[in-house]
């Protein structure tokens, strides 16, 4: 009532006094209307709607209050591609957001688990919800791949390029779209890395180049002298296997060389 | 925006929509006191105020007054032993405001740990009990199964 009151006389303040009259007399027809029951029944309705209820709807964060206090939670394996390709793309849909729920639901019990310092049964299950959910990810992407080729004749992906970034190193660049194509857009154009060069990087690169030719050149003595070895001590080894095993040695030139000669007087039939 | 490759927004073009989200939340129990309305979540780093909107109402059905964000910086650790650093990755902390009748408290999920710890215990050492009996009996005749005599 003061509330109305007080408001009344701002808008008296504001409007005059005419306006300030008929707002009193309506508020007084109001109280007049408003019999003790009435106004008894909407405070009971006031007492009970300030009672704040409990969320329901958040509890889809927590498991099944009967695997609260388990240490063993079963749960089946994850959604298989075949199995999700014979799935509508509704059905699709509504799958990734019970799996968007059952991971957010994961999530919340392994964060209260390591909060009070107890073991969070079965964390397989949340490998489980990723692999579903990476296969169905891969069952839609086919999907729009399809119709994009049917329609566009493209593939509909980000389209990717290797390019050398600063360093002179080879690597994948998805392209970005914007607002102003290439030529026009000087602030990119001087910006962009996509280039080398420098002294310090020339000797970077041949640094680093050798030290990628040391590794393949001795994974190739490694493999030789694993070959000489294994002649030297067998002399009568399958040579085929041998070959078939070590492609990359030529076991033909090591038999004419020395190295794989045993140190023992070879046996002469007599 | 989650983290797929969209086209480029602009004035005029249909709004944005994301099928399928990849966006995680999780509940947290939250370290200082609220009102019985605001709830904690964590949230990935990239979503913003109007995506942990958006994901409560349309996803849970939750209805959502107010959400505020911050970043918590991850604890950073020294090994004791070759005293390099780790860091813990920062999470995005978002607190959302429910309704005034609207209200949550964080569940007790240990309540009954214990008890049921007890009970498993005495289970498993009924059936110790057991196979110790077994054993007993079997002494003199090792390698009998358990079925040929009661």
């Amino acid at each position: 009532m003061s509330a109305t009151l007080i408001k009344c006389f701002n808008l008296a303040k504001a409007v005059g006094t005419g306006a300030f009259r008929n707002a009193l007399a309506t508020s007084h027809s109001q109280v007049a209307a408003w019999s003790p029951a009435t106004v008894g029944s909407l405070l009971k309705c006031g007492i009970h709607s300030n009672v704040p209820l409990q969320n329901e709807k958040l509890m889809e964060f927590f498991d099944d209050p009967k695997h609260w206090s388990e240490t063993e939670v079963k749960v089946g394996r994850a959604w298989r591609t075949d199995e999700l390709r014979i799935k509508s793309n509704k059905e699709l849909h509504q799958l990734w957001y019970i799996l968007l729920k059952e991971r957010n639901m994961l999530f919340t019990m392994e964060h209260e688990c390591n909060d009070k310092m107890e073991v969070f049964p079965n964390p397989e299950r949340i490998d489980k919800i990723k692999i579903s959910m990476e296969n169905l990810e891969t069952v839609v992407r086919e999907r729009n791949k399809a119709y994009h080729l049917l329609e566009t004749g493209e593939t509909g992906e980000r389209p990717q390029k290797q390019i050398h970034n600063a360093f002179g190193l080879r690597c994948n660049y998805k392209t970005i779209e914007h607002v102003l194509p290439p030529f026009m857009n000087t602030k990119w154009i001087k910006a962009q890395h996509n280039t080398y060069g420098g002294r310090a990087v020339h000797k970077f690169l041949l640094h680093y180049r050798e030290k990628l030719y040391n590794v393949k050149r001795k994974a190739k003595n490694r493999s030789r002298n694993e070959v000489m070895m294994t002649l030297r001590r067998n002399p009568n080894i399958d040579l085929q296997m041998l070959k078939r095993k070590y492609p990359d040695v030529d076991i033909d030139k090591l038999l004419s060389q020395d190295k794989t000669r045993g140190h023992y007087v070879t046996k002469v039939d007599a | 925006m989650s983290t797929r490759w969209y086209p480029i927004y602009q004035r005029g073009n249909p709004q944005l929509r994301v099928f399928l989200p990849n966006f995680w939340m999780k509940l947290v129990r939250p370290t200082e006191e609220q009102p019985a309305n605001v709830v904690t979540f964590a949230v990935s780093t990239q979503m913003t105020k109007h995506d942990v909107k958006n994901y409560l109402e349309k996803i849970y059905k939750i209805p959502v007054v107010d959400v505020r964000t911050r970043i918590a910086l991850g604890d950073t650790k020294r090994d004791q032993v070759y005293g390099y650093i780790t860091k813990n990755e920062d999470v995005k902390l978002a607190y959302v405001t429910m309704p005034k009748n609207e209200a949550f408290t964080f569940p007790d999920l240990f309540a009954n740990k214990a008890e049921k710890q007890e009970k498993d215990e005495k289970s498993m050492d009924e059936s110790k009990q057991g196979f110790r009996k077994f054993l007993d009996r079997n002494k003199k005749r090792p390698g009998t199964p358990g079925w040929y005599s009661i």
